[in-house]
């Protein structure tokens, strides 16, 4: 859409519905039909697109206007009843199929070998209903096989090991990479640190020592990314762990580890 | 409410304590919230349940209506966390925008007639919410700043965004009610959101 004609003047509107239906559409004054029709006009008009996203700011900021109270106990109360259910019931689900994978690789571990054996039709049906789950853990088996071998191998060019990492963001992802007692941190998905606070990497010698603090702190990228050298070798170190901490650091962690990845 | 949301191979903690989920930041939450976490969702739920109980009702004018309007708007987020899109705006204005959506809904199920804006006697009296910490005083001062913006505009132009995001009316209603060219209300809508966004500098750090 370009007219020539400005949108500024709240008076233009053309066959497209264009222009005119920026405010009404972020103050959700559309009908139904209406605001999907304007929804996809967005995608090809990029007029429109910067209107809305200008008008967009203000009507985000309306809901500061009304008079502002304190929800009552009792929604939460009703609120979160609904969510704990929820996640039991998650819990529950995933308890079951743990469960059931667990049979399957017991059953179809037996009844691979009665197969082979040439067992009853009965037991080769029951292998071949698990089958599914035979084969993930064949394929889950297979990976670890060629991680383990990767690792003890020296793995990467130039002896490189590389060690998955447990981190708290189930959509993040973060590896400690050695190399000649040297060790490199790279996190992905991360999310962006708090308001004043930073990423702050430590480094623990053994079970029961205290996390060391070391002079490597970070943020990550607007993708979440980010690689970080951990000072000092880690020939004697059995973990390296990331925190989120005040901007400087701490010299002993504040809160628990979002990121710990175990070096020996 | 608080339990512990995850431990290491070796029984280590990571990050799941109340004090740890206090400190982050509401993006790092959602990703909690995404992988079901009910502690993350909770600590969600505590900073932002007053301004969308607020939201819904100054929409709404009913108690009980808003309630259910709040209590949908964040099941849904609990159940399907995963629409959040950090590019689209923070948290706040995104659980916000649910609220307002779902309120809109439950206002059209209602005829135009049914929806007075008459608030129930003295209910902002007994829900008033405190100024429990800075954050919160600040909000309470950017708010002033919004009403302020909005009750400077023209009377006309107030008064049909005042009906449009408050009152969940449609511009056709609007029109209809003023007895309006509907091209005129749109402009009125359009005016005074540009004023207001004069007045207001940049509002995306308003909240």
């Amino acid at each position: 859409m370009d007219t020539g004609e400005t949108h500024m003047d709240g008076g233009h509107v053309d066959d497209e519905g264009c222009g005119g239906n920026a405010a009404p559409y972020v103050l959700g004054a559309l009908t139904a039909d209406e605001h999907e029709a304007f929804r996809v006009h967005l995608e090809s008009c990029s007029v429109c697109r910067e209107e809305v996203a200008a008008l967009q700011l203000v009507a985000s900021a309306l809901p500061a206007a009304a008079p502002q109270l304190s929800a009552p106990p009792a929604l939460k109360r009703r609120v979160m009843s609904s969510v704990l259910d929820d996640a039991r019931r998650r819990e529950s689900r995933a308890a079951d199929v743990r469960a059931s994978h667990d049979a399957a690789d017991a059953r179809g571990g037996a009844d691979a070998r009665v197969a082979a054996r040439g067992g009853s039709g009965g037991r080769a049906g029951a292998w071949l209903r698990w089958r599914p789950n035979v084969a993930v853990a064949t394929l889950a088996a297979a990976v670890i096989a060629l991680a383990v071998v990767a690792l003890t191998s020296g793995g990467g060019a130039g002896g490189t090991r590389v060690i998955p990492a447990t981190i708290v963001f189930p959509r993040a992802s973060a590896s400690l990479s050695v190399s000649d007692g040297r060790a490199q941190l790279d996190v992905a998905g991360m999310p962006q640190s708090a308001l004043g606070r930073v990423y702050e990497v430590w480094t623990k010698r053994s079970a029961s020592a205290s996390p060391q603090p070391t002079d490597a702190l970070f943020t990550v990228s607007s993708a979440g990314d980010a690689t970080v050298g951990v000072p000092g070798g880690v020939d004697d170190v059995r973990e390296v762990m990331v925190t989120s901490e005040p901007l400087g650091g701490s010299r002993v962690p504040t809160l628990p580890a979002l990121i710990v990845a175990r070096v020996s | 409410m608080f339990k512990q949301l995850r431990a290491g191979a070796d029984g280590s903690a990571i990050a799941s304590t109340a004090a740890g989920l206090g400190v982050l930041a509401d993006e790092e939450l959602m990703q909690l919230v995404y992988s079901g976490q009910a502690a993350a969702f909770e600590a969600v739920y505590d900073r932002h349940a007053d301004a969308a109980f607020s939201l819904a009702y100054r929409m709404c004018g009913q108690r009980a209506l808003a309630e259910d309007v709040v209590q949908e708007a964040f099941l849904s987020l609990w159940r399907s966390g995963a629409r959040y899109d950090r590019g689209r705006g923070s948290v706040r204005t995104w659980v916000l925008g649910v609220v307002h959506n779902r309120a809109i809904d439950a206002l059209r199920r209602r005829t135009v007639y049914d929806r007075g804006r008459v608030s129930e006697d003295g209910i902002e009296e007994r829900l008033v919410a405190p100024e429990r910490t800075d954050v919160e005083a600040a909000r309470r001062d950017e708010a002033r700043e919004v009403r302020d913006a909005l009750r400077q505009l023209p009377d006309e132009q107030c008064r049909v965004i005042e009906l449009a995001y408050f009152g969940g009316l449609t511009h056709v209603e609007i029109a209809s009610m003023l007895d309006t060219p509907v091209g005129t209300v749109k402009g009125r809508m359009r005016l005074g959101l540009a004023k207001m966004r004069m007045a207001l500098g940049d509002p995306a750090e308003v909240l």
